[in-house]
């Protein structure tokens, strides 16, 4: 498929996407739908670590409750929306300097215990600083609607892939694949490996923080413990592994996928059998298909080629 | 502060340290010896937990009975995992086994608590049986029976690895397998079926874990990865390749986390957190182990 | 006793073995000699079990070889003493003694090999509590030629058993292996000392490039300038 064909198909899709909340009045629909995009948001900026870089850094929901408690409590402070989210994402990528220098002195299995550690505190002390549910104040219920929400987390999304393609392109982007292959190698080379990482943890944070913020402005009432809660780190790596990680489409597939299970399971079973089925296809990705549903498709149109080639 | 508050606190981080050690020791003989992670370690304990429950409910079987059944069915569970999930593994390069060994024990983490929601619902469950709450008075502390089951259950258990791996053939193959893993090989040592017995026994002491955890607090299909967690401190804690360590640094964790109690009240959870990663970056090896 | 046909072996995607035809007979000492790189170890390592040959056949007593796991073939009698020695170092020279006779058969005559393999390195003896770890690079050769010997070989092959020691220490590690021959065990030893080697093997192959490049008589080959001063020339 030639690029201006796939410009004017992406094009079309998203302009399928603003026009929704247009025709559609359901809000069960429109839900799915923002869930999704959050998610793309969250998995995307865990690709950039996570995928690209090979750095499987297993605190991320760290950053996305950091964006999400931040712009919480300062919009609701009276802030306006979109400087409560910048100032949350900012929070989320400084809190993520601060201890991006210690974090990625621990080298491969102890980086990501580590990391899963340092998120666990968190959730642990603001579980316990504060406990109760933080509720939107009644004139906003009144006058809640989810038709902002949708859009914001549209233009949060689309803000995320557009960063995450122009990184895949960059110098940045191939820097950290050939971290990912090899660190030492890509040290040899001349890779700046300590500030490459640096630099795109900063990125995969402030995303991570602004997929936060979004969830912040959506969500009716939020238990701050549960902002930090280590599913959305879970979830987000899942997605990756199973989309493809550091690539494009992956975490976007893996998105539409997940969340799409999550409301048809819950329908018929206890809640969580997403998980289940999302967990499995995560073993088999790890043990056979390194390169997930988009390594898998590849593959397959590959050898589709070479035998039409023949 | 009263020596009797004292005292009791000293008492109570012994019970639950002797649990955090226990724990941790299967975890510390899969990893020392195969350099697998299994993050899904908390699970076979909760599965365990699980097991004694039913046996207990249903066959109204005495959960310290049923202790040597949890053992053996919960070492048949750890080697069906492995052979399925692990054992692709055992080929590839040390970084890259131990890396994906971590991801398919996450992979675990993320299913069987799902398998469990299904099979017991989310409810938690404690093993009650009748003895359950009594104590007998030593000095000026009260000391509890089943926590106290459980501490003699964790030295024993202890103690039966190292005289195992010390003085019997096959656990001196098994020390020897992770040691050097080609020249046990050439020794006409079966390194794959070490490993899978390994992994197995693992597992099974897990699940002992679980049963007493089952018995001293409740078990639930999320209590794995807070138990993982507790093996990973205290792992850190002992560092690799010391037994009798992993049991001293159980009993340190909870005697801290007893205490800390006292002093930071709701706050002391995270206490093993913070330790944890002072000593991944500090001190890798950990307190007792080898550099 | 082992003949080895035309084995090809590869490395994932790389082969380093093209054609390799050797063999040992009842009770010899045959060397194999070559180049660093050239193939040598992977030879061992392939007859060992370690690695499994692509074509080609490995044939030990009439029974073949190929695809049985090491542990097995060390059942069958060929034991190999790796490049790096393969021993525990955590662990007390006894035990690593000891782990030599893992297998049923050889652990039953444990005593008496333990006698014959201190006999043969009575320092061993004096040290048998200490860590194998702090051994001398001396020791722990005689660990590992000990550990092999407990496994009751009929066949023994030694990857490299004079490097990094002194010369003084080569001497006698290659004087304990002709005794060792003398006893009746067969013997496949890979030196990369080509005078060493070829003055206590009856045969030797000269290994380059993954291939055998030639073979005959040790005697011969040590008298002959231009086999030596070739090898001497390409390393």
């Amino acid at each position: 498929m030639n690029s201006s064909k796939r410009l004017s198909l992406i094009g079309a899709f998203l302009l399928i996407l603003v026009a929704v909340p247009l025709f559609v009045k359901r809000n069960d629909i429109l839900t799915w739908i923002t869930f999704t995009l959050i998610y793309i948001t969250l998995s995307q900026s865990w690709n950039i670590i996570g995928g690209y870089c090979g750095q499987q850094n297993l605190g991320h929901a760290a950053f996305f409750g950091i964006g999400a408690l931040l712009t919480r409590y300062v919009w609701l402070a009276g802030v306006p929306l979109p400087a409560a989210m910048l100032l949350g994402a900012l929070a989320a990528c400084i809190f993520a300097i601060i201890i991006g220098f210690p974090a990625f002195r621990l080298k491969g299995v102890y980086f990501i215990i580590g990391t899963l550690v340092m998120a666990e505190i968190l959730k642990m002390i603001f579980d316990t600083i504060l406990p109760r549910a933080n509720v939107l104040p009644s004139r906003m219920l009144g006058a809640y609607s989810l038709v902002p929400r949708y859009y914001l987390s549209l233009i949060i999304a689309v803000l995320t892939v557009t960063i995450v393609l122009w990184i895949s392109r960059s110098k940045l982007g191939l820097g950290l694949l050939s971290i990912r292959e090899d660190e030492d190698a890509a040290e040899a080379l001349g890779v700046n490996t300590q500030k490459n990482k640096l630099v795109a943890f900063m990125i995969s944070t402030f995303l991570a923080g602004l997929a936060g913020g979004v969830y912040a402005y959506y969500a009716v009432a939020a238990q701050p413990g549960y902002l930090f809660a280590a599913v959305w780190t879970f979830d987000a790596v899942i997605i990756v592994f199973v989309g493809g990680m550091g690539t494009i489409m992956g975490p976007i597939i893996g998105s539409v996928f997940f969340v799409l299970l999550k409301q048809l399971l819950s329908l018929y079973l206890p809640g969580g059998m997403h998980v289940l089925v999302f967990g499995i296809l995560f073993i088999i990705v790890v043990l056979f298909f390194p390169g997930g549903l988009i390594g898998l498709i590849e593959k397959l149109r590959r050898t589709k080629e070479g035998g039409a080639a023949n | 502060m009263a020596i009797e508050l004292w005292s009791q606190t000293f008492v109570n981080g012994i019970n639950i340290g002797a649990l955090y050690a226990l724990t941790a020791v299967g975890l510390s003989l899969t990893f020392g010896v195969m350099k697998i992670l299994n993050v899904g370690h908390g699970e076979f304990l909760m599965l365990g937990g699980y097991l004694a429950y039913w046996l207990l409910t249903l066959f109204k079987v005495d959960p310290f009975l049923s202790l040597p059944l949890v053992f053996i069915a919960l070492f048949f569970l750890g080697a069906i995992a492995y052979k399925l999930f692990f054992s692709v593994l055992s080929g590839y390069p040390e970084e890259q086994k131990v890396k994906n060994s971590l991801l398919v024990g996450f992979g675990l983490f993320l299913v069987i608590p799902q398998i469990a929601r299904l099979l017991w619902t989310g409810d938690e469950r404690g093993i009650t049986p009748a003895y359950s709450g009594s104590s007998f008075p030593l000095l000026d502390v009260r000391i509890a029976y089943v926590p106290l089951g459980g501490v003699i259950l964790a030295v024993i258990v202890i103690a039966a690895l190292h005289l195992f791996l010390k003085k019997t053939y096959f656990g001196k193959a098994v020390r020897a397998t992770s040691e050097n893993w080609k020249g046990a090989k050439l020794t006409g040592i079966n390194v794959d079926r070490t490993y899978l017995i390994t992994f197995s026994l693992g597992t099974a002491i897990a699940g002992l874990g679980g049963v007493m955890v089952g018995l001293t607090q409740s078990i639930s299909p999320d209590v794995g990865m807070e138990w993982t967690l507790k093996a990973l401190i205290v792992l850190v804690l002992a560092g690799i390749g010391s037994i009798g360590g992993t049991l001293a640094a159980g009993l340190t964790l909870g005697i801290l986390e007893s205490v800390g109690a006292i002093f930071m009240g709701p706050y002391a959870v995270v206490l093993g957190l913070v330790i944890f990663l002072l000593i991944l970056m500090f001190r890798p090896q950990g307190l007792f182990g080898k550099a | 006793m082992l003949q080895v046909e035309n084995i090809d072996v590869r490395y994932s995607d790389l082969q380093v073995l093209w054609d390799i035809s050797l063999e040992v007979n009842e009770g010899e000492l045959v060397s194999l000699v070559g180049c660093n790189g050239a193939g040598k170890s992977t030879i061992v390592e392939t007859i060992a079990g370690l690695v499994t040959p692509e074509n080609g056949r490995i044939v030990f007593d009439g029974e073949q070889l190929n695809g049985t796991p090491a542990h097995r073939i060390v059942e069958r009698g060929i034991v190999l003493i790796p490049e790096d020695r393969g021993i525990f170092p955590g662990m007390s020279v006894r035990e690593n003694l000891e782990l030599g006779a893992y297998t049923p058969a050889s652990r039953k005559q444990s005593k008496d090999s333990f006698e014959f393999v201190y006999n043969l390195f009575p320092v061993l003896k004096e040290r048998h509590n200490q860590t194998a770890g702090t051994l001398s690079g001396g020791e722990q050769q005689m660990v590992a030629i000990g550990r092999a010997l407990m496994s009751k070989p009929r066949l023994l092959m030694c990857d490299e058993p004079s490097l990094g020691l002194a010369p003084i220490i080569v001497k006698s590690i290659l004087k304990v292996i002709k005794q060792i021959s003398d006893s009746g065990v067969s013997i496949l030893l890979v030196e990369q000392n080509l005078k060493a080697s070829l003055s206590i093997s009856q045969r030797a192959y000269i290994i380059e490039n993954g291939r055998v490049a030639t073979d005959g008589e040790s005697s011969c080959m040590l008298d002959d300038d231009s086999v030596v001063g070739a090898y001497l020339g390409t390393c």
